[in-house]
């Protein structure tokens, strides 16, 4: 006796967002811890070295959070006016940061007031950052100057008056202590090198420069202003490699992620993007409340804060996955006896006699098999598997249809039968995968059931929604038919274009299809 | 929209945008967005007048402004004296406006100049600056904050004079006394400080919340028999965070205020108020009250003692759109600020929204006599400016019956008709969809391509296709492609938006070389989706039949309602039975059957008549049902019998 063979579920393409590794990646963060800051929050940083604090400056205040802590673990206040961008150093124990009345201060992470305060700027200095040596710093202020500091003696090293507008941005390379890069408002990214008293690179971004990054090979730059993100690549002396516009207002804050595969932009526009740095493709968006002024992810993207203009800090943490590596667990014995000699490899003079292997049914597969067609219709008319997987239901219907027994299968129900039938029907029929089969069962109730209705106002009720279903998408194919015509039209321009040119490749099937047709 | 809306605004900071009127002629308007954009606008023709974006405007956005005082040749008031500031010049146009931030600093913008003037920071705030006042006489500024402080600027030196605490809460909200000797201040309670000392002078104590607006109403006290020393006896008005009402304030010697004077009641906590200054004891306080819900409120009244009762307000304004033909309902417009012309009659109306407001000047206040008015562009009385924007109609309600020498309201809704007939009645739309479908294609933004691609106004789809650049289009057909495989419900409005954009952008789309594979993928879709159509229509005639039968079916079930009373004829018969026992008597028995027999086939045709169509029918769903029944049960053997086997086989096997 030949083996039953089950009967093929049809798959077809899922529809809408395809879910990738990114998509489940950082989906992967519990919801959102919301701190209150005292004013727009401008800049957050995080420490390099464990246990990763970080620094979160919002108006004159910068506050240093432990990574699960919502109460900040220690607060510089001895601001004047506004502070800007608190950085840590490489090191972890320092802390520098700018201020709207052009000081620049430096505190050591255990202190409570200033170690150096460098003067020399005359206005409002927004962006501090330490040299790869960890003895310098430098600033870029409003006065369009930037200045290189020396930590030790607290001492002005050069000034550069390169920049024609405010300086907002900046970043210094983690490779060589010389080199270091600012974003102007004049439009302008420059790369400084304190060594020659000059920039050395200089590329046009377009827009105000609200930000920059410097990959960690020291190789690509980042710069963001106004709608655009621009990757520029600085050993070939500037050149723009790609811009992207994924925003639509202006981009505020860049940041890399650990592994340094993705690059990750907020926006005013309420919105952080995440980009693949292979293909600069958007692999993934996340929304927020309020408009993105700063950005900062821990170390292995364990965390990512988020400071918005209405002083929100929205801090999110990865989901722990402790959980997948437990032990594996210990089978009964039954389990040992059946798995034994499953490993046994053949020998020489053995002779290996196969034991047919058992295969395993559905349900409705067996019910198939034994010819009770009218329940193994009955199991996949359970809610479970119509609403979950609709294919396995069409496929059953099929599969009774090309057995010619689908009309047995249908009659003999009852009212509650009958409406779970025409249920499924109004729900998928629209469905152009399922259109087909579900047509072709629908016009067998009908005719089985002629002669009964009237009798009951349920089913009554449901033929009425079915054929206000079906008036719908006919006006709709209709629609579709009237626009397919359009195209028609102008493939037929396209073709005759072509078809004048020397050139005469009818490349796409579809369109010869269509050409035999008319 | 993403500027304003979104963040999630503090409960307990005063609503509505930072405003104000050019004092002295009300020439200028100035308006600080929530964007951080500071426009001043003339108020005569409703012109932008300049535009200035401060350097901080993303972080710090401007949270008050205020005018400087009318320098005059001439003194022409005692509250608006020559303010001496001879570093700008001497010319008697307004010109100074001092804006504060959210992060503390104070900026000072020349409009005559156009640029920042200079900037108050070093020594200031560290907070957010609640308001700021001009001193009228000697050029001070007088500022309050979220750090608890007031300070005391002088404006040619940009350097903090005094600085001291105001509250143990922040400062809301300032006010500088008619003669310039004294401050009032409120955090939550108001206090009367006097300017020379710092000290303070009175507490007044009765809102719960934060106090939003102060103001004084009055310049001579109301009763002239006792000595004026420039305080005691003034009226001041206050109003508070999420209070509808403003209560009023008399300044008097004993020390301690416990409550107010009186009360204003309006519909929603007040953003924005003007008011004309009583200057003698007849003359009563005008004041108009714009409220959060856009409405103005116009009040008129004598200050003269005690009230308990709240006041209601004597006239109410709301704008609105016109609606199309009586069915759809006027939406209304919100107003922003509303200010009382030089001339104490005639009232600026600011409306529409903050990005681009309309400024109207309104010449016979309402509030002056008449009870009830609609405000039409173009009647007697009422003074429309030029608009940018299509034209509003303005309703002005009343709790209150219409005065007898008034225009009815239908005249005036009828002159309303005839000047509205050619106008849009959209509200003045900011976001328009070609800019939002291009952001939300640019951005892959789910929410704002449902909001504009669910529309179903065909019209606006039109507009909309029309105007979006053409570097959008492929975008937008791939967005189609993706939404026209929905339910037909949905997919409909996407095939709206494809053919509009396939008739619209057609000379386009035939200049592309890669049409053919940029659209293949979309035109298969579609191919494959109306393969199913003949199918489909031949099911949907099937149905229709079906549901025909079934609605006949029902009808006939109606009629069989009377038809039962058709059985009372019968009854009736046995009346005649009686009869026929008689005749049974008299007559042979064959003649009695054939009569019986006659009688019955005449009663069988008549409820045959009757119900023919419903007998049959049940007859045939009861064989039917019977036959399957039978079939089903002979089914369910076979099953049954089927059912063994198999197993059997396995078992044996």
């Amino acid at each position: 006796m030949a083996g039953y063979k089950p009967a093929a579920i049809q798959t077809y393409p899922v529809l809408g967002e395809k879910i990738t590794q990114d998509t489940l990646y950082w989906n992967n963060y519990k919801t959102p811890v919301q701190i209150k800051e005292f004013g727009a929050v401008s800049k957050v940083d995080f420490s390099p070295q464990p246990p990763y604090n970080y620094a979160v400056t919002a108006s004159s205040r910068i506050h240093i959070y432990g990574r699960y802590s919502q109460e900040p673990i220690k607060t510089f206040s001895r601001f004047k006016d506004t502070a800007y961008c608190a950085t840590f150093r490489q090191d972890g124990r320092l802390l520098v940061a700018g201020s709207e009345d052009g000081g620049v201060q430096l505190f050591d992470i255990s202190g409570r007031a200033p170690l150096r305060q460098f003067e020399g700027h005359t206005k409002a200095v927004h962006t501090v950052d330490f040299t790869a040596d960890k003895y310098h710093v430098v600033s870029g202020a409003d006065d369009y100057t930037v200045k290189l500091w020396d930590i030790p003696n607290s001492k002005e090293i050069l000034t550069f008056k390169e920049h024609s507008d405010y300086v907002r941005c900046g970043c210094a390379s983690k490779l060589n202590p010389d080199l270091f890069v600012t974003g102007s408002y004049d439009h302008t990214v420059k790369m400084f090198d304190s060594r020659t008293n000059e920039s050395v690179i200089s590329v046009e971004h377009g827009q105000p420069v609200e930000s920059v990054l410097l990959f960690p090979s020291g190789g690509l730059l980042v710069s963001a202003g106004g709608r655009y993100v621009k990757i520029w690549d600085m050993l070939k002396g500037g050149q723009l490699l790609v811009s992207l516009k994924n925003h639509h207002k202006t981009v505020t804050c860049l940041y890399l992620s650990s592994s340094g595969q993705r690059l990750l932009s907020g926006s005013l526009d309420r919105k952080v993007k995440v980009y693949s740095t292979t293909s600069y493709k958007v692999v993934h968006s996340f929304d927020y409340a309020a408009s993105i002024l700063s950005l900062a992810l821990a170390h292995e993207d364990e965390t990512i804060v988020v400071g918005m203009t209405n002083g929100i800090l929205s801090v999110k943490h990865r989901k722990s996955e402790a959980k997948k590596d437990s032990l594996p667990r210990r089978r009964r014995p039954a389990y040992r006896t059946f798995i034994k000699g499953k490993n046994y490899m053949k020998q020489r003079d053995d002779i290996l006699i196969n034991r047919p292997s058992k295969k395993h049914l559905e349900l409705y597969d067996r019910d198939l098999k034994n010819f009770r067609v009218s329940k193994a219709l009955d199991r996949v008319l359970e809610p479970s598997c119509t609403i979950k997987t609709p294919e396995i239901t069409v496929s059953i219907i099929k599969e009774l249809n090309r057995r010619g027994v689908l009309a047995n299968a249908l009659a003999g129900r009852d009212e509650k039968e009958i409406s779970r039938v025409l249920n499924f029907l109004i729900r998928n029929l629209s469905q152009p995968r399922f259109a087909p089969v579900l047509i072709n069962a629908a016009e067998i109730i009908i005719d089985i059931y002629l002669p009964v209705i009237g009798q009951s106002p349920v089913v009554d009720k449901k033929f009425l929604l079915l054929q206000g279903l079906v008036e719908k998408e006919i006006d709709y194919q209709r629609e579709l038919l009237e626009t397919l015509g359009m195209m028609d039209m102008l493939f037929a321009t396209m073709t005759r274009k072509e078809s004048t040119s020397v050139l005469q490749h009818t490349s796409d099937g579809f369109l010869e299809n269509k050409k035999m047709e008319s | 929209m993403a500027a304003g809306g979104g963040g999630v605004a503090d409960p307990l900071s005063p609503a509505g945008v930072p405003c104000a009127f050019s004092p002295l002629n009300q020439a200028y308007f100035a308006l600080a967005s929530a964007d951080g954009l500071l426009r001043v606008w003339e108020t005569a023709n409703n012109r932008l007048h300049q535009e200035y974006v401060p350097s901080a405007h993303l972080s710090g956005t401007c949270t008050c402004l205020a005018w400087a005082p009318a320098r005059l040749q001439a003194k022409e008031s005692p509250q608006r004296k020559k303010r001496k500031s001879e570093a700008i010049g001497t010319s008697n146009q307004i010109d100074l406006l001092a804006l504060g931030t959210a992060v503390g600093s104070i900026l000072l913008y020349s409009t005559v100049k156009g640029e920042l003037h200079s900037k108050l920071i070093s020594g200031g705030h560290d907070n957010k600056v609640n308001c700021i006042q001009w001193h009228q006489d000697n050029g001070c500024l007088y500022s309050c904050s979220d750090d608890k402080h007031i300070v005391e600027w002088n404006t040619q030196t940009c350097k903090v004079k005094c600085k001291w605490k105001g509250d143990n809460s922040s400062v809301s909200s300032l006010c500088i006394s008619p003669d310039g000797k004294m401050l009032l201040s409120a955090g939550r309670t108001i206090k009367l400080w006097v300017l020379e000392t710092k000290e303070i002078y009175r507490h007044f104590t009765g809102h719960a919340t934060p106090v939003s607006s102060l103001i004084f109403t009055t310049i001579r006290p109301p009763n002239e028999s006792q000595p004026f020393d420039g305080i005691t006896g003034l009226y001041f008005l206050s109003g508070a965070v999420h209070d509808r009402l403003l209560n009023v304030w008399q300044v008097r010697s004993e020390n301690k205020e416990k409550n107010a004077v009186m009360s204003f009641t309006v519909t929603d906590e007040p953003v924005y108020i003007d008011l004309t200054l009583s200057e003698n004891k007849e003359e009563p306080v005008k004041l108009a009250v714009v409220c959060r819900d856009g409405q103005v409120h116009l009040f008129e009244h004598i200050l003269n003692g005690y009230c308990k009762k709240p006041l209601t307000s004597n006239c109410t304004i709301q704008i609105a759109t016109p609606g199309k033909g009586k069915k759809s309902t006027p939406k209304p417009i919100p107003i922003l600020a509303a200010g009382f012309c030089s001339d104490k009659m005639s009232l600026l109306l600011v409306y529409g929204n903050w990005f681009q407001p309309i400024i109207e000047r309104v010449v016979r206040t309402p509030v002056m006599n008449s009870e009830a008015k609609v405000l039409v562009p173009g009647v007697p009385g009422h003074h429309a400016a030029i608009k940018p924007a299509p034209p509003q109609t303005e309703e002005v309600e009343s709790k209150r019956k219409l005065g007898e020498n008034e225009i009815s309201i239908e005249e005036r809704l009828g002159a309303l008709d005839i000047d509205t007939k050619k106008e849009k009645d959209d509200l003045p739309q900011t976001n328009s969809f070609p800019v939002l479908l291009t952001q939300g294609l640019e951005s892959n933004d789910f929410e704002m391509l449902n909001k504009v691609l669910q529309t179903r106004n065909l019209n606006l789809i039109k507009r909309t296709v029309l105007r979006m650049p053409l570097h959008a289009v492929i975008p937008l057909l791939q967005e189609l492609t993706k939404r026209l495989q929905g339910h037909p419900n949905s997919a409909v409005l996407m095939v709206q938006w494809l053919k509009c954009v396939l008739t619209v952008h057609a000379s386009y789309l035939s200049t592309l070389p890669d049409l053919v594979p940029q659209l293949g993928t979309l035109y298969q879709l579609m191919e494959s989706r109306v393969k199913t159509f003949q199918k489909l229509s031949h099911l949907h005639g099937k149905l229709i039949l079906l549901i025909t039968q079934v609605t006949a079916s029902e009808k006939t079930k109606g009629m069989a309602c009377p038809a039962q009373k058709a059985k009372l004829v019968y009854e009736e018969e046995s009346s005649e039975e009686e009869s026929d026992d008689e005749i049974a008597e008299k007559d042979s028995d064959d003649n009695w059957d054939e009569d019986e027999e006659e009688k019955e086939s005449e009663k069988d045709e008549d409820l045959n008549e009757e119900n023919e169509e419903e007998e049959e029918d049940a007859e045939e769903k009861d064989e039917e049902n019977g036959e399957e029944d039978r079939d089903v049960a002979s089914e369910k053997e076979l099953n049954g019998d089927s059912d063994l086997d198999p197993e059997n086989e396995s078992e044996e096997e």
